[in-house]
């Protein structure tokens, strides 16, 4: 009778993997997005708290990254954009990083719970598990629609931030969910424009790997259509002065302005770069205004001290 | 790299005694120099984290409770 041991090997990984396994640059945006939604929302909240929901908030990203990294090390280690990460490099193994990903979840939520509310919690759970299981197990591999759905895991931190501090929701935060739900497919389809490659080799279908380079093209400009006039929204609502509407209005043509030029490049994939980058600043700047907006002159006025 | 000890090896060992001159083997896991250094700063990493925890719940419990902080039953 043979008897086989299986053999781990002690972990090499250092603090900074862990950190890479949270994908900071993407904890960031949530971060400043659940800010924004914790900083508009009306009502009183103690900054002690505010600065604990945050805090949850960002381990609660930082967890859907870890189970995400855990779950998609295969199709990592094929794409060279996310082939240096920890899991396919072999310095964390699938197992450590959903084990780390699900103890940070467990304890972002049950701690913005007991801490803050449930309802924030609840929240927070359920984008993690969007994130996690609808759109990392289900869409990401199986639709070309996988950006559009999953990205409403993304767009939910500044219903969080609100709900953080009123204990509900209302129609103010879900124009900021709309927002960056309408943000999310032209941002990430002008990326893989110049990563087309990349997804084609790791079995992804996202949309210029099965429908081609032209219909993705197209695609954002419909999505970029539909999102200027959403950025302006919360002007037209009355929930933020024409300070901020004039604001959202320039930056948004100068979005719809560069889908067109995607949309007109034939060859190369200058305008696409230019897209995603801008896109990048187009949100933070939308929400950086409507914070200066409501906010101006009282920075934290609102909040009890 | 780690070296793992032999099962047999060490039950010969045990009973049948070592054999002259050799040093007695340490059994178990063996670190690397590198291993070890990870270790301890992840070990370091958790201690920080979990202090900023029970930093954050005295934090809250205080800002929860007030003034009734000071108020106990006597």
């Amino acid at each position: 009778m043979s008897l086989t041991v299986a053999r781990v090997e002690p972990s090499i990984a250092g603090v900074g993997d862990y950190i890479e396994l949270m994908k900071p640059r993407v904890m960031s945006l949530v971060v400043f997005t659940a800010l924004v939604g914790l900083l508009v929302a009306p009502g009183h909240v103690h900054p002690v708290i505010g600065m604990t929901a945050l805090l949850c908030i960002a381990v609660g990203a930082g967890a859907a990254g870890a189970l995400n990294m855990s779950y998609d090390a295969d199709i990592d280690a094929l794409m060279a954009r996310t082939a240096g990460r920890p899991v396919p490099r072999g310095r964390i193994t699938a197992g450590e990083a959903a084990g780390f990903g699900m103890t940070l979840a467990a304890f972002s939520v049950v701690t913005l719970g007991l801490l803050v509310n449930w309802v924030a919690a609840a929240m927070l759970g359920f984008t993690i598990f969007f994130y996690v299981v609808i759109y990392t197990m289900w869409l990401k591999r199986s639709t070309p629609q996988n950006i559009v759905i999953g990205g409403a895991a993304g767009a939910l931190p500044p219903m969080i931030g609100w709900a953080a501090v009123t204990g509900s929701t209302a129609v103010e935060p879900v124009l900021l969910f709309l927002i960056i739900f309408f943000w999310t497919p032209p941002h990430f389809w002008a990326l893989s424009l110049y990563r087309t490659d990349d997804y084609a080799r790791a079995g992804v279908p996202m949309l210029p790997v099965v429908a081609g380079d032209r219909e993705t093209r197209r695609h954002i400009l419909i999505y970029t259509l539909l999102l200027a006039p959403l950025g302006v929204t919360p002007w037209l609502f009355g929930y933020a002065g024409s300070t901020y509407g004039v604001a959202a209005a320039v930056v948004g043509a100068i979005m719809i302005a560069l889908a067109l030029r995607v949309r007109a490049e034939r060859s190369g994939h200058t305008a696409s770069k230019q897209m995603f980058a801008f896109s990048i600043l187009y949100l933070f700047l939308l929400f950086a205004m409507l914070l200066v907006d409501r906010t101006s002159g009282l920075l934290f006025g609102h909040i009890a001290l | 790299m780690t070296t793992v000890s032999d099962p047999v090896d060490d039950f010969t060992k045990r009973f049948m005694g070592e054999p002259m001159g050799d040093p007695p083997p340490q059994p178990g896991v063996r670190l690397t120099e590198q291993q070890l250094r990870a270790r301890r700063a992840r070990s370091i990493a958790i201690a920080l984290a979990l202090g900023a925890f029970v930093i954050v719940i005295f934090l809250v419990t205080i800002v929860r409770l007030g003034g009734n902080v000071l108020t106990r039953p006597m």
